[in-house]
């Protein structure tokens, strides 16, 4: 696009009381070339809409400028359609957080900057590919089978795998379950029926389902997905668009239970186990076929337990009082419910007064300390803590251990990904081994882009649960696919058309951008080159960020185009007169910035704001860049890092900082104090913190004096 | 750890149930019923616990403790149980329980609670009324012959000394031998219960808890069914005055030989009468505030409306057959004081069984309660 | 799935964490969305909270990722100050009437605040539950988005809009604005209409209304807010007191057939969350959490362990039945331990009760839109989400939202 570029620089919102603008209005149309450079008294009133709408109509300016507020707001106002729009948030930045004799200069830089953005930028242009949008589910129990059916019913072709031989998961294994919707009236057990499903999914023209089957490995990108799929001794490779991972769970190894009597005693058996010795009908004891008539249900067993599972499952409580309604299909027994705490959220509070009340169904508080066995085969319970007293023992002659899921992703990769950073999902650890988002806003978020969990392999979840979730799966699963297919980024940037471009030619094949994407973008081949997959990418700039060479950009986002922006702004000659750059997330840490300017909160006149895709894109060339020309120092503001990291990229802040912890090099090179940069952690609503944190980085960068490269 | 093994029994748990404690299964043991109880003590508060108890059919922890006497089903628990499990009934059924489990013969304990044999109940006085006529010769083809032409005066067909005086001596001799035995094996289970030794004597026990019964200081605590304490003091007051009533017509007739009909100017006329009223009208308060407080904390089982239904018909039986005595109506009269002493009889003869039995058990609860520094 | 045929039309209505969320994904999906929201802002609940739970990460950081997916996305409109009056016809085919309420500011306003600075009247602020006042003229929070001032015309009485009008350069307002009355044709619709906090001042025993320095859990979150009324300091209502000794009573109200039936889900995570607001600004603060069931399944057990880890956190099993007031402000809670089988009597600087959710629907609910005991329930063509259907927290509602908008999606597909 041949860019003819205008700047407008809008007088409104004080910004006219403040500033004078026929300097910028000239050094705009000399020096930088603009063909046009206008003032207006509110930029985004209609008289000022109308004079940009009037020059791109007649001067075929087609590059914007609009030196005015805040790209966070009058969105809709400055939508140009087909033009390069460069949003100069000057109200804010320039005018409501400088005092009145400090806001000319920052006001002159910040349009400089704005004006070079505008020049080095481009409108993007999709990356397209040849792809498809069939999706791939994983696991044939209730989630998978119901996310292939979603799917389908959405209009998708779905290939579904699953490692047994029959569809269903543990459903099919149930004896019963409880009703699907309230009111929990009774009958509180009713059949499982899982069979209609499972006839639903094999007749559906648009899923193909392999069974006894394992992804064997899963190759390419979103829209381009090539799956190799194993089954009956053959294998199969079809072509995926997104994936779906409902590969469920496994229930707890009991015999590391030793202390609760599992292994130890024939009478101690677990809950799904229960759920066999129903289906065989009656509850009857494994040692000697006899009617259980004294049947104790052991909570938590194995879980909310530093030595076994640390977390809850989540649906142990119900299940207990559902099989509890088995037992009392015989009216003489009864069940006997110890638990630590009873966790029937939500509406399921009602699933268990309904239950409970039955005389036959007990239940107290309690912390079972142990089983032991009579002289006769029956076992006592022994409890501490409990509501019957506080060390008391239980004859019973069943006991039922709820123990806990683990999802098939805790020491599988199940997805077999042929990624250069693995085989599975990465954050598992975080989750116990569930493939769990990070994000309490965005479930679905995985750090493979293509692929979503649903079901009791993302958390421990209930039936229903799961079906709602494997519902929501699909849909982002399609949405993946739909966006791959146009070249779309998805979340969190799901607007973006562009996409990570490098300069091969240059690359040293030093895989750091391998290394740190966070999503597995980057794969490297054979000679440890590195190979985008742009299906993968999120669009953070974390590779160009990296990139020690500088060579990989996007159309409106580069090295250069930053570092320019860097060189454009002033640097006071004046020693007393620091000049900071503080990089920000354009996330969080920019919204917080404008949060306080919308509060009129001054901010120290030394800085001026670069806001970044991710701070994980922040290339350590602008550090020596703007040291080597005096600039005193510069301040880094990412997301929040670690375990409860905030970053939407997951990763960019932390690899800032990573990479902060090599600038020493370049800083001894310079002869200059490690002092001159830091990095913060800023949080969206840490608008009051930001202006003191400033102010201390200023102070400190006083402290340390001025910056011996001023002037030269 | 200790050996204590809890032994669930399912047929208490739906024994209590029958009683009249149908929505124990509904708790879930959250406490709002101790806390916003204000007669309970701190320690070890009611009715949460004994809510569990009854839960899990814990019977000796439940018939062997004073705590199911020391509510006053004010219902104030009740109506705060978030899930509607009713604490206050249940603690009733206990109550009954209680009674049925510790008085003799424990068949007496079954019919009085059961409406099957209401009739049978009330057919023992009637026939040895009737009796007693027979053998005066009042009956005339089976039928009491009524006294005409004469003043009326009840004595005519029930002569107190020879005839309904024993009877009543008898009965109420019956009914102080049960209630002993039954207080006797009560007392022994509970102090069994609570090993801890006792803190104060039984004789400052015992005046502490007559102390707190004369004044009804803690049963006035209640919230929600404020005005039953009201109605209680006085019903129960009106039993005092009556009691005293019948101690001085005793004595004018076996110390003075002063025989009735009093006149109405006398004082066991002047204290009768004022008891008399007030028995109604406290037996007609507790008939309406269990109307009243029906929603929050139920309309009580068949074995509080037994022992309202006694109580009313000797209140009303007593006071017709005095003012039909001084109307003179003979006809209507000479019956309403045989229905008045088949209910008196009713009142004391199954007193060990009936809720009228509470004020033993819950005496002595209190007394245990109190000796055992329970409260 | 959408390119080929015609896009559907889904109605979202409410433009709370779920509604957004159904409207992004969506529109992210290429199906045309409505947002109708009947506060001033998008956002609802969430906008209110502090931090969310377990990750103590700001509301609005996700909130601002949504906001910017609706900026960006041509296939998102949505209408602030709106309701939905009527809902006809069938799966596929709706027409639905929708009232806007007249903000009196247009969107001309670039929320310079001249406005509010000449402003004459103030209004008590419903955005922190009462607890401060703004102007007439306002901006519902400093994060608001839209990021447009509002004109309280119940606050500003007939000449008193007249100053604000004259401030405002730019003709935003417009004291003139009429309600204004919309018809829409939509495929499928999704009510996401989220939760009112359960009023606890019905809750007898617990002094809510009556007991100074009784407040509700939704107030602690705007009272530690950096925008809330004492811009995030935890200082006790009724003078201003640094808070020391804190409790939390659970269940204020929910699993409570007086009050509300049902768990409401978050409760015991919000009481843990804002236990660590208190010990996080205040070292020396004790808090007590008095439950029935501490309620933190799945991994949110982790959050548990760390505030057990707490030497200053007591945790009491026994719920609280009655608070009265206490000497100098203070709050006496009575509760019953029931692991030591007592009656624990403490006595605090403030009391947080964990007051529930109350689902929309059990307030107002929406001609055409089916409830069951004032949940929203999903019928054919017209979808219910987030805790507006069941109660759930924040990621819970993300999930149910994102379930929603397939459904909606498939209702209109082919239509």
């Amino acid at each position: 696009m041949e860019k003819k570029l205008a700047l407008y620089i809008c007088k409104g919102c004080s910004i006219g009381d403040a500033i004078k603008t026929e300097k910028m209005e000239n050094l705009a149309k000399n020096k930088y070339k603009c063909a046009i450079a206008k003032t207006s008294d509110a930029l985004c009133g209609e008289d000022g809409l109308a004079m940009i709408k009037a020059d791109i109509a007649a001067e075929g300016v087609n590059t914007l400028v609009l030196a005015a507020c805040s790209g966070r707001v009058k969105y809709e106002e400055f939508d140009f359609p087909g033009c390069i729009v460069e949003r100069v948030p000057v109200r804010e930045l320039a005018v409501w957080t400088q005092e009145k004799s400090d806001a000319q200069l920052a006001f002159e830089d910040y349009v400089q900057m704005g004006i070079i953005k505008a020049q080095k930028g481009d409108m993007p242009e999709p990356y397209l590919m040849e792809t498809v949008k069939d999706i791939l589910v994983i696991g044939g129990g209730i989630s998978g089978m119901n996310a292939a059916l979603q799917a389908a019913e959405a209009g998708s072709k779905v290939v579904l795998v699953e490692k047994e031989a029959a569809l269903g998961g543990f459903v099919s294994k149930l004896y019963k379950k409880i009703p699907t919707a309230l009111p929990y009236k009774e009958p509180l057990i009713v059949d499982a029926e899982i069979e209609p499903t499972i006839k639903a999914v094999e007749s559906n023209a648009n899923i193909k389902v392999f069974k006894s089957a394992k992804v064997e490995k899963i190759e390419g990108q979103p829209g381009a997905f090539d799956v190799t799929i194993t089954a009956n001794g053959g294998s199969e490779q079809v072509r995926i668009g997104a994936i779906i991972l409902a590969a469920g769970w496994k229930p707890y190894d009991a015999s590391k239970l030793g202390h609760l009597g599992y292994g130890k005693y024939k009478n101690v058996v677990t809950q799904v186990e229960l759920e066999e010795i129903a289906r065989k009908g009656g509850i009857t004891r494994p040692s000697d076929g006899k009617p259980a008539k004294k049947v104790a249900f052991i909570q938590c067993a194995g879980q909310r337990d530093a030595n076994h599972l640390p977390y809850c499952s989540a649906m142990c409580c119900v299940t207990s009082l559902k099989q509890a309604k088995y037992v009392r299909q015989d009216p003489e027994a009864v069940a006997m419910i110890l638990y630590k705490d009873i966790r029937t959220p939500g509406r399921l509070e009602y699933y268990y007064k309904e239950a409970q009340n039955d005389p036959g169904v007990m239940l107290t508080k309690a912390e079972v300390s142990g089983v032991t066995e009579g002289p006769d085969g029956n076992l006592f319970v022994e409890m501490t803590d409990s509501l019957l007293g506080s060390a008391v023992k239980l004859e019973a002659d069943l006991v039922v251990l709820a123990t806990g899921m683990v999802p098939a992703t805790a020491d599988d990769p199940v997805l077999n990904l042929q990624y250069r950073q693995g085989p599975g999902l990465p954050d598992l650890e975080l989750f116990n081994g569930f493939a769990d988002s990070n994000f309490i806003c965005f479930q679905y978020e995985t750090r493979r882009t293509g692929v979503y969990a649903a079901g009791a392999v993302r958390q421990p979840m209930n039936m229903s649960e799961a079906q709602e979730d494997a519902t929501g799966a699909a849909l982002k699963a399609i949405q993946s696919a739909e966006h791959v297919a146009t070249g779309m980024a998805v979340h969190p940037r799901a607007w973006d058309l562009t996409y990570p471009d490098p300069m091969m030619t240059r690359c040293t094949s030093c895989k750091r951008c391998t290394e740190e994407c966070p999503f597995g973008a980057i794969d490297e081949d054979e000679k440890g080159t590195p190979y985008f997959k742009p299906g993968r990418c999120r669009r953070c700039g974390t590779c160009m960020g990296a990139c020690p060479e500088r060579i990989v950009s996007f159309k409106d986002f580069h090295v250069d185009m930053i570092g320019s922006m860097m060189k454009a702004c002033s640097v006071p000659d004046d020693e007393d007169e620091p000049r900071i750059l503080v990089v920000c997330c354009e996330n969080d840490a920019y919204p917080a910035i404008d949060t306080a300017a919308l509060q009129k909160t001054k901010i120290d006149p030394a800085v001026r704001f670069v806001t970044l895709r991710c701070l994980g894109s922040m290339n350590l060339v602008w550090l020596a860049d703007s040291f080597s020309r005096g600039v005193d120092g510069m301040l880094l503001m990412g997301c929040k890092f670690g375990e409860n990291y905030q970053c939407h990229f997951a990763k960019g802040s932390e690899l800032a900082n990573y990479r902060l912890g090599k600038v020493q090099e370049t800083l001894d090179r310079l002869q200059l104090e490690s002092d001159r940069v830091k990095m913060v952690e800023v949080a969206i609503d840490e608008y009051g913190k930001v202006p003191q944190m400033i102010a201390d980085f200023v102070e400190k960068i006083k402290d340390i004096g001025p910056n011996p490269f001023k002037g030269m | 750890m200790s050996d204590q093994i809890i032994k669930p029994d399912l047929k208490f748990t739906e024994a209590i149930i029958a009683a009249g404690g149908e929505s124990l299964k509904k708790c879930y043991q959250c406490s709002t019923c101790t806390v916003v109880c204000d007669v309970t003590p701190d320690r070890k508060p009611f009715p949460r616990k004994e809510m569990l108890y009854a839960q899990w059919g814990l019977k000796d922890k439940l018939l062997a403790s004073p705590d199911v006497w020391l509510c006053h089903q004010c219902s104030d628990c009740t109506a705060h149980c978030p899930r509607g499990a009713k604490p206050g009934e249940v603690l009733g059924a206990v109550r009954k329980m209680t009674i049925q489990e510790y008085s003799s013969p424990s068949c007496m304990g079954k019919m009085v609670n059961d409406a099957k044999f209401a009739i049978l109940l009330f057919a023992i006085p009637t026939i040895i009324f009737l009796f007693e006529l027979f053998i005066q010769g009042h009956l005339t083809n089976g039928i009491p012959r009524i006294p005409n032409g004469q003043l009326m005066s009840y004595s005519l067909m029930f002569p107190p000394t020879a005839y309904i005086d024993p009877v009543f001596v008898l009965t109420a001799i019956f009914a102080v031998v049960m209630f002993y035995k039954g207080v006797k094996k009560y007392w022994a289970a509970m102090a069994a219960n609570h090993p801890e030794p006792p803190r104060k004597d039984v004789i400052s026990a015992v005046i502490a808890t007559i102390q707190e019964i004369l004044t009804h200081s803690v049963f006035e605590k209640c919230g929600v069914a404020k005005d039953r304490s009201i109605a209680h003091k006085i019903v129960f007051y009106s039993f005092v005055g009556l009691a005293i009533t019948t101690a001085l017509a005793a004595s004018y007739i076996y110390v003075f030989n002063y025989n009735g009909p009093y006149p109405q100017t006398n004082i066991v006329k002047w204290i009768g009468n004022v008891s008399g009223i007030a028995l109604l009208v406290g037996i007609t308060m507790v008939i309406l505030n269990r109307f009243k407080n029906q929603e929050k904390s139920g309309i009580g089982s068949y074995f509080d409306w037994f022992f309202i239904f006694i109580v009313y018909g000797v209140g009303l039986t007593g006071m017709l057959a005095q003012i039909l005595r001084l109307a003179n109506i003979p006809v209507l009269g000479y019956p309403m004081y045989f229905a008045h002493l088949v209910f008196v009889f009713v009142l004391f003869a199954y007193a060990p069984y009936s809720k009228m039995a509470h004020m033993v058990y819950r005496t002595t609860a209190m007394v245990f309660a109190k000796y055992s520094n329970r409260s | 799935m959408q390119t080929s045929d015609k896009p559907s039309r889904i109605l979202v209505i409410g433009g709370g964490f779920s509604g957004l969320t159904t409207a992004v994904d969506a529109a992210e999906s290429g199906a045309e969305v409505i947002i109708v929201e009947k506060n001033a802002y998008l956002g609802g609940r969430v906008a209110q909270l502090n931090k969310y739970f377990p990750k103590m990460c700001p509301p609005v950081c996700g909130l601002e990722i949504n906001f910017r997916r609706i900026k960006t996305n041509p296939n998102v409109t949505f209408h602030t100050m709106a309701e939905v009056t009527s809902i006809a016809g069938e799966p596929g085919n709706y027409d639905v009437t929708i009232q806007v309420h007249p903000r009196m500011v247009n969107s001309k306003c670039t929320a310079c605040n001249a406005c509010a600075e000449v402003c004459p009247a103030t209004r008590s602020n419903d955005f922190n539950f009462g607890m401060d006042t703004t102007k007439a003229a306002y901006l519902p929070f400093n994060q608001a988005f839209p990021q447009h001032y509002v004109i309280d015309t119940k606050a500003c009485k007939k000449d008193c809009g007249t100053p604000c009008k004259d401030a405002c350069t730019y003709g935003a307002i417009d004291l003139d604005m009429k309600p204004e009355t919309l018809t829409l044709k939509v495929n499928s619709i999704v009510v996401t209409t989220g939760w009112n906090p359960y009023d606890a001042d019905k809750i007898e025993t617990l002094g809510s209304g009556k007991v100074p320095n009784v407040i509700s859990n939704m107030q602690m979150e705007r009272l530690a807010a950096v925008n809330g009324p004492t811009g995030g300091a935890i200082n006790r209502p009724s003078d201003g007191k640094p808070v020391q000794k804190i409790a939390f009573v659970q269940c204020a109200g929910s699993r409570d057939e007086n009050h509300l039936a049902f768990c409401s889900y978050i409760c015991c995570m919000a009481s843990l969350k804002q236990t660590l607001y208190v010990r996080e600004q205040n070292p020396e603060a004790e808090v007590s959490i008095f439950y029935i069931d501490m309620r933190t399944p799945g991994r949110y057990e982790k959050f548990l362990n760390q505030i057990q880890a707490d030497q200053k956190v007591t945790f009491i099993k026994g719920k609280v039945a009655k608070i009265e007031r206490a000497k100098g402000g203070d709050v006496t809670v009575t509760a019953e331990d029931m692991l030591t089988g007592d009656k624990v009597e403490k006595t605090f600087d403030m009391v947080v009760l964990a007051t529930g959710m109350e689902p929309a629907g059990m307030s107002h609910q929406i001609p055409g839109v089916n409830y069951v005991e004032g949940f929203a329930a999903s019928a054919a063509g017209v979808y219910a989400a987030g805790c507006g259907r069941n109660p759930m927290d924040v990621s819970k509602s993300a999930q149910d939202a994102t379930s929603a908008a397939l459904k909606a999606i498939q209702a209109g597909k082919g239509r």
